[in-house]
């Protein structure tokens, strides 16, 4: 029992679900459903269509290149049977999986910072621009200006006294 | 010599059958409508196709059993001896002769009828003409009956006969009847041949076949033989002799040492001698059979002699029991390898043999030094060698184990699997974890690439890899960010007013609305402006002024205008200069004008309710050929 990859989206397909086609060279397509099928038979591109992994790996947008990820790959020479090395393999693999979830995690989030970075700054231009929308610009310095204003009169008219 | 395939031999129908078959095929076969009116050649021909088509039928046919049956002459004289023993050489040969006799008859028959026939000068005379001649035609197959009856018998017969192949290496079992032969073949090949107490079980020749050393070997089964002369013996025993004579074999001479069969050893050993002379140029084995029930040690003194003596003639002796096994292998393989030898023996003597040896030549590699390098034979090879002499017990089948079970029997394939550990045979070898397939993972040197990974990470994680920094931002970049926020909001919210005012239709300008003091007040303070204590600000007088105009003044006697053209504007400011502060502003207020009449002026509009568009591409200038007449002006 396998869970195989679906030629269209790389999702997993778990045993009893989803079709097989085989084409007249021999080769074998596995979809996960029929969204996929449907897609592979209107003779859409894999690597362009966003929604699928073939995507986002081949735009740069997930981890494609790391030792963690070269794991778990299908080999052509089959290992006898040996219960440590099995029960070793399990252990590993658990661990293999936590690296894994981290690194590509880590991508993302390197990816997004740029992002971060813009919304900060347009931020701060907003505010330059646009801080009259909720707050009047000198409106404390009018308050100051009228209160020196009624401080010079007063200072006037003490003069004026003197 | 004709290959001959006794099974392939066609059905010989009855005679009654014959006519029937041949009458109604004439009929079906050939044009039914002819009359009196037809022109006489036209009716003559059709009268003798009649009759040749039956001739030719019964022709065919008759020809074909002929070649069919097998030529005593041509075929192995095994074979034909066996055919004279069961079928009599002379009734068939006669019986074929008077087919033969039969197909040329009817020949002449058709020949003299189509002459007549040529001299019918009417439908009538050529229609009895044609009557006559396929009634003797079927005359002459009724005459035939009997030898059709006899040659479709010994056809059912031969079909059954066993495939014997006279020259392939053979073993033949002779010897009275009841002494075991048909067991001994039971037990050496797969043949099922019926054993019973009684005297002349088996009735023909049986055949079954084992191998040996790689080769295929017959077993040949006989009737048995009694003692007596050669004219006495009947028709079983006469294949019996046959195959003894014809089949260049081993012979195994099967005796019955303790005299169950009802003859005594002197018996036994006066018919060997009697048929002996048959066993020139054959490997002879004696098989002394029964010996489970009595050994030749325990034979009587002159018994156990006569044994002794055939061996120093150099006939092998070996005691067997069929019931028990013992000794039919070693019985087996003496009696092969003696005729093997025989056959090679005869080969070489032969002439054929110098074109073979002529270009056989064995190459010995020459010596280059004292190393001894010995054929290396696998262990597999020598205990399969040794099975094959001696019949070993297979192992164990699953089909057995299941018979043994019953309904506990369960298929469990992975015992017989090739592990390092043998007790790891029975394990169940999960094959998936989390939507991983385990298989995936499997690698010999998987825990050193873990290592290196650890290590890696560890790597990462000291250089801070890992580190989210989000918590860099100080209080002043969230305040903006707070800010930026309530601008956004601020800003939405003013898109969804503008929408909901949206004015289908001319728009007053802005002065054409009263603005509330109330909501006027209201927005500035939300700005951040005091707006307490206005009553006495501009706003405020203006609109208290704005209603006092509506109002009729009181008619007092006022002063002379000082100048007429400042007389209504002393209070109020003229139009393109109301609502504008200063200087600054004006100019931006004039500017402003200008732009919106840019578009107009430029399109050579009189104003803003010119809305005529000129046709720029007239159709009845542009439109059709270019005929006489220029194009410089469109």
């Amino acid at each position: 029992m396998r869970i195989e990859k679906c030629y269209f989206c790389s999702g997993p397909v778990y045993p009893g679900h989803g079709m097989m086609f085989v084409r007249n060279d021999c080769k074998v397509f596995r979809f996960c459903k029929s969204k996929c099928h449907k897609n592979f038979k209107k003779k859409r591109n894999p690597r362009k269509t966003r929604w699928t992994k073939a995507f986002r790996k081949s735009a740069g947008k997930e981890l494609t290149v790391d030792n963690s990820l070269e794991f778990e790959k299908r080999r052509s020479i089959p290992v006898k049977y040996q219960r440590e090395l099995w029960n070793k393999t399990v252990e590993a693999m658990k661990r293999v999986e936590e690296i894994k979830q981290k690194r590509q995690a880590q991508f993302i989030v390197n990816r997004l910072k740029k992002g971060r970075e813009l919304e900060k700054s347009e931020a701060i231009s907003e505010v330059k621009k646009n801080i009259h929308l909720i707050r009047a610009p000198h409106a404390a310095k009018a308050k100051k200006m009228e209160e020196k204003m009624v401080q010079k009169l007063q200072e006037d008219v003490e003069m004026g006294e003197d | 010599m004709a290959l001959y395939n006794f099974k392939k031999i066609m059905v010989v129908p009855t005679a009654k059958d014959f006519i029937d078959l041949t009458l109604s095929k004439t009929q079906r076969k050939t044009p039914t409508v002819v009359h009196k009116h037809y022109q006489i050649h036209r009716i003559r021909h059709f009268y003798m196709r009649k009759v040749k088509f039956t001739q030719q039928n019964y022709h065919d046919r008759l020809s074909q059993i002929l070649t069919d049956f097998p030529k005593l002459d041509d075929v192995h004289p095994f074979y034909a001896d066996l055919m004279n023993v069961l079928y009599d050489k002379d009734h068939y040969k006669l019986a074929l002769g008077q087919i033969n006799i039969a197909k040329n008859l009817i020949d002449n028959v058709a020949k003299d009828y189509v002459r007549l026939m040529k001299y019918g000068d009417s439908l009538y005379r050529c229609k009895q003409l044609k009557r006559a001649a396929l009634g003797r035609m079927c005359t002459i197959m009724k005459r035939q009956k009997q030898s059709l009856e006899y040659l479709e018998q010994v056809r059912q017969h031969l079909s059954r006969l066993p495939t014997i192949d006279p020259n392939t290496r053979t073993l033949l079992l002779c010897g009275y009847p009841n002494v075991g032969k048909s067991s001994f073949i039971n037990k050496v090949t797969r043949a099922d041949v019926e054993v019973q107490p009684y005297a002349f079980t088996t009735k023909s020749l049986f055949v079954g076949h084992m191998d040996y050393k790689y080769l295929r070997w017959q077993v040949v089964d006989t009737p048995g033989i009694l003692d007596h002369p050669l004219e006495e013996r009947n028709t079983i025993e006469m294949q019996a002799i046959t195959a003894l004579a014809h089949l260049r074999s081993a012979v195994l001479y099967v005796m019955d040492v303790s005299e169950q069969c009802g003859h005594n050893l002197e018996q036994q050993l006066k018919l060997f001698e009697n048929i002996r002379p048959l066993f020139a140029n054959k490997p002879l084995t004696i098989v002394a059979n029964k010996c489970d029930v009595k050994k030749i040690t325990e034979l009587s003194e002159e018994n156990q002699k006569i044994f002794s003596d055939l061996v120093a003639d150099g006939i092998p002796v070996i005691e067997t029991s069929t019931l028990t096994e013992e000794g039919v292998m070693q019985v087996k393989t003496e009696a092969c390898d003696r005729l093997l030898a025989h056959r090679v023996d005869t080969k070489m003597k032969g002439k054929k043999v110098h074109d073979v040896l002529n270009r056989l030549h064995l190459a010995m590699p020459a010596k280059r030094d004292e190393k001894d390098r010995p054929p290396f034979i696998p262990e597999g090879a020598l205990t399969r060698r040794k099975a094959m002499e001696v019949d070993a017990p297979k192992r164990k089948l699953e089909r057995d184990l299941e018979v043994e079970l019953g309904d506990d029997y369960v298929l469990d394939l992975q015992k017989y699997w090739d592990l390092m550990n043998k007790d790891e045979k029975s394990d169940k070898i999960p094959e998936v974890w989390e939507g991983h397939n385990i298989a995936d993972y499997i690698d010999p040197e998987i825990m050193k690439h873990l290592v290196e990974l650890e290590k890696e990470e560890e790597l990462k994680v000291q250089a801070g890899e890992y580190n989210s920094d989000e918590e860099s931002e100080d209080d002043e970049m969230k305040e903006i960010r707070q800010l930026a926020k309530q601008i956004k909001e601020k800003k939405k919210l003013k898109f969804m007013q503008s929408i909901e005012k949206d004015v289908h239709g001319p728009r007053m300008p802005r002065t054409a609305k009263k603005v509330e003091r109330k909501t006027l007040e209201k927005e500035m303070s939300d700005l951040g402006l005091e707006m307490e204590a206005k009553d006495d600000s501009h706003y405020v007088a203006q609109a208290r002024r704005s209603r006092s105009t509506t109002r009729k003044r009181k008619r007092e006697p006022s002063a002379p205008p000082l100048s007429r053209t400042r007389s209504q504007s002393a209070s109020r400011p003229p139009r393109d200069a109301s609502g504008v502060r200063d200087a600054k502003m004006l100019k931006k207020v004039k500017m402003m004008m200008k732009n919106s009449q840019k578009d107009m002026n430029r399109m050579g509009k009189k104003g803003e309710a010119d809305r005529h568009v000129f046709d720029l591409k007239p159709k009845h200038l542009l439109a059709g050929k270019r005929k006489s007449g220029s194009t410089d002006r469109r």
